[in-house]
């Protein structure tokens, strides 16, 4: 077991190795596949042995692998493996076409591999000081490939994410301190009683009102990483200027370890407090997001304004889009935790695992789609089922998966969301959910279909791949990705519910 | 754990470095030249390392001496004369001049929240007479002067000194309750500012190369 953790987390740095050993883009982007691959592998069996076992424990507390962290290894997992496949192709093509030098090359390999682990790693952590280290040092290995490409305009994207989100995380910290403040009853003194299930255990002799302080300022400060509103203001800018596989890293992966922070201080806040605070905070956070992610898309305002002032009125890249989708689907996550109940918090887990699916397909098929078009806007795309079956096939698919529609994943787990918001008694929080989910639906929707259909610019686009085996290779994540998005709105495996009931029974 | 009451030389001492940690992030905020921010954040990191050291005695622990010794080098000597050797002074930064508000409403602002931090922590801390209790609500409120300035200052040289006040501000929480927190986080934590702001250098360098032009411009504006 505890191999199987150290493993998950060395395995990702294998890109890193490769690119620090001077290959380049194509077999590196091969080796940190096989690398995320491996520590899929892992973390599926990690969720295997935890579903019959005990967590696992050990190093004075500082591992700690539970039902929640399991799963929550096996979605970034899973993203790092359809991100690392995306990044063959696109830094491949990149590399040929000189935009990206052999430097930003290694760079991006070196970086993006421990970005991986950083995040595998705070997934592992049971101490909340060293949860807060990895997840802070997460940030600054993604902010290097928000700016990898060196432009103004990702420079600053890149210092706003990193100033902002490293803000965040130190309130975190304090938020970590009050934590520790409010357990001096305890008389804590070995590393052991830092760790969650220490914490979980003792929680009635928690002072209440520093860990309520303590709750609130770890709700913002990790919220900040999970672009919950008004904490989101660098989530756009960076989503929009990072190559597109980091995109998806960020949307899928790094957004989702934030929130398993802010799961880990629910559940203890719940075990003292009881339920209705911690809801209360969380709902209205997730409202806000929900609220701000559907204005920002029906609005379309979405453009990139950035440096050099704004670009023409109606004109909108598709990749800011998709972030405010993002910071719409945290919400929805939100909103589910503070539906809770089993339902609720089933809803939620779910929703983490399609949502995640859903956004790196989309991110992934916007990489090809810029690639090709040579543009982020959404104005200046279009007719890409004709002349990209492939990529815009999926990126329609993956659409409607993400905006809910049947029979992905999606639409179960906002369905069991929505349910659990009814089973609560009041309908007025359900019935609001629904009608932003519906205005969503239409904006985003709009934009995308737009860009599918028409007819294509003449001449055609030329392909930036090297081969048709290029070609190929990038249909593979796209269609990874979706087939689990069916698969999921399906069925859902026996051991992954497994795994679900038990994380939503650690969340309380 | 063993606590300090806020009576004990070495309480006195830590209440003593707390008032005059949070006396230099109001005189960051007060002033408008990038010298004084570096200095400022200097003299800080100092008195941080003398707070460490101060702890270190007091619970006789090796590891807070390391961390004394780290805070002292590190955010006393090395951040300090990194940003002014790479930043200020090979970006010829003068006056900053970047600000959203007056400093007169920025310290009357900073005044409140110190205000703010008192009344959030006071009531909700333990024991009384400790000196945690003390420094406690004067470490959130270097946090929120440090968030504060960030807010305030467009500059991004600026925000990067606001965060390594907010640094400042939690690392003095956290030396008030040394027991808790284990040498490695702490070790990391370091490491992870070190990184950050290697990396934040890198960002301002390049954002200010690509952006000669537009600060040009904005400093042809702001004379006079």
């Amino acid at each position: 077991m505890t191999a199987l953790a150290v493993i998950i987390v060395l395995a990702p740095l294998a890109g890193p190795a490769a690119a620090l050993a001077g290959v380049r883009a194509r077999p590196a982007a091969f080796v940190q596949a096989a690398g995320a691959a491996a520590a899929l592998g892992c973390s599926v069996a990690m969720l295997a042995s935890l579903n019959s076992g005990r967590p696992l424990q050990g190093w004075d507390g500082f591992l700690y692998v539970d039902a929640l962290s399991g799963f929550f290894l096996l979605t970034v997992a899973g993203v790092t493996l359809l991100a690392a496949l995306g990044s063959v192709t696109y830094i491949a093509a990149q590399e040929d076409s000189g935009e990206l030098t052999g430097f930003q090359v290694k760079l991006y390999f070196t970086f993006f591999g421990l970005f991986a682990a950083l995040m595998l790693a705070s997934l592992e952590a049971g101490n909340l000081g060293l949860l807060f280290v990895l997840i802070e040092a997460s940030t600054l290995a993604s902010a290097a490939l928000v700016g990898l490409e060196g432009r103004a305009r990702s420079l600053e994207a890149a210092w706003k994410y990193v100033i902002i989100s490293s803000l965040g995380v130190t309130i975190a910290l304090a938020g970590t301190l009050f934590l520790f403040y409010s357990a001096s009853a305890l008389h804590l003194g070995s590393n052991l009683a830092l760790t969650w299930p220490y914490l979980l255990a003792h929680a009635p002799a928690l002072v209440p009102q520093s860990l309520r302080l303590a709750f609130l300022l770890a709700v913002v400060g990790y919220g900040t990483k999970v672009g919950l509103a008004p904490m989101h203001t660098w989530l756009p800018d960076a989503h929009a200027e990072a190559p597109s596989p980091a995109s998806a890293m960020l949307s899928a992966a790094l957004l989702n370890t934030g929130m398993y922070a802010i799961i880990r201080f629910l559940a203890i806040a719940q075990a003292r407090l009881g339920s209705t605070y911690p809801r209360a905070v969380l709902l209205s956070f997730g409202f806000a997001s929900i609220v701000i992610g559907a204005l920002f898309m029906v609005s379309r305002r979405v453009s990139s304004g950035g440096l050099g002032g704004r670009p023409p009125r109606g004109q909108s890249n598709f990749k800011r889009l998709f972030a405010y989708s993002s910071v719409e689907h945290m919400g929805i996550i939100a909103v589910a935790l503070g539906f809770g109940g089993t339902l609720g918090l089933y809803g939620a887990l779910l929703q983490v695992l399609n949502h995640a699916l859903a956004k790196a397909v989309l991110f992934l098929a916007s990489g090809d789609v810029s690639l090709r078009y040579k543009t982020r806007e959404a104005g200046q795309v279009s007719g890409l089922l004709a002349a990209v079956p492939v990529t815009g096939g999926a990126l329609l698919l993956a659409t409607f998966a993400v905006l809910g529609s049947p029979p992905f994943g999606v639409f179960l787990s906002e369905l069991t969301i929505v349910r659990a918001g009814f089973a609560r008694g009041s309908p007025v929080f359900p019935l609001l959910l629904l009608a932003l989910l519906g205005v969503a639906f239409f904006a985003f929707a709009r934009t995308i279909t737009a860009m599918v259909t028409g007819a294509p610019p003449q001449p055609a686009p030329a392909s930036p791949y090297r081969d048709r085996g290029a070609v190929a290779l990038t249909a593979a994540p796209l269609a990874l990705g979706l087939a689990a998005l069916l698969i999921l709105g399906l069925w859902i495996p026996a051991g992954l519910d497994t795994a679900i009931m038990h994380s939503a029974a650690v969340i309380g | 754990m063993q606590y300090l009451s806020n009576s004990s030389t070495a309480g006195v001492l830590l209440d003593l470095s707390g008032a005059v940690i949070l006396l230099l992030a109001f005189a960051c905020l007060a002033s408008k030249l990038f010298n004084r921010y570096v200095v400022y954040y200097g003299a800080q990191s100092v008195v941080l390392a003398f707070a460490a050291g101060v702890s270190a005695a007091a619970f006789h622990s090796a590891e807070l001496w390391i961390l004394a010794a780290l805070t002292l080098a590190v955010k006393g000597i090395a951040i300090p004369l990194a940003a002014r050797r790479i930043l200020v002074a090979r970006l010829a930064l003068k006056r900053d001049a970047a600000m959203s508000t007056g400093l007169s409403t920025s310290l009357v602002a900073g005044g409140a929240l110190t205000a703010f931090a008192y009344l959030v922590t006071r009531p909700a801390l333990l024991p009384h007479g400790s000196a945690a209790a003390a420094v406690v609500p004067l470490s959130t409120a270097v946090i929120l002067l440090g968030a504060l300035a960030m807010v305030v200052r467009r500059h991004t040289v600026a925000q990067l000194i606001g965060w390594l006040i907010v640094e400042n501000g939690v690392f003095l929480g956290a030396i008030t309750l040394v027991a808790t927190f284990p040498f490695i986080v702490e070790a990391g934590i370091f490491l992870d500012i070190v990184a950050g702001v290697l990396i934040m250098i890198v960002f301002v360098s390049g954002l200010t190369r690509q952006l000669a032009q537009a600060s040009a411009a904005e400093l042809r504006e702001l004379r006079g």
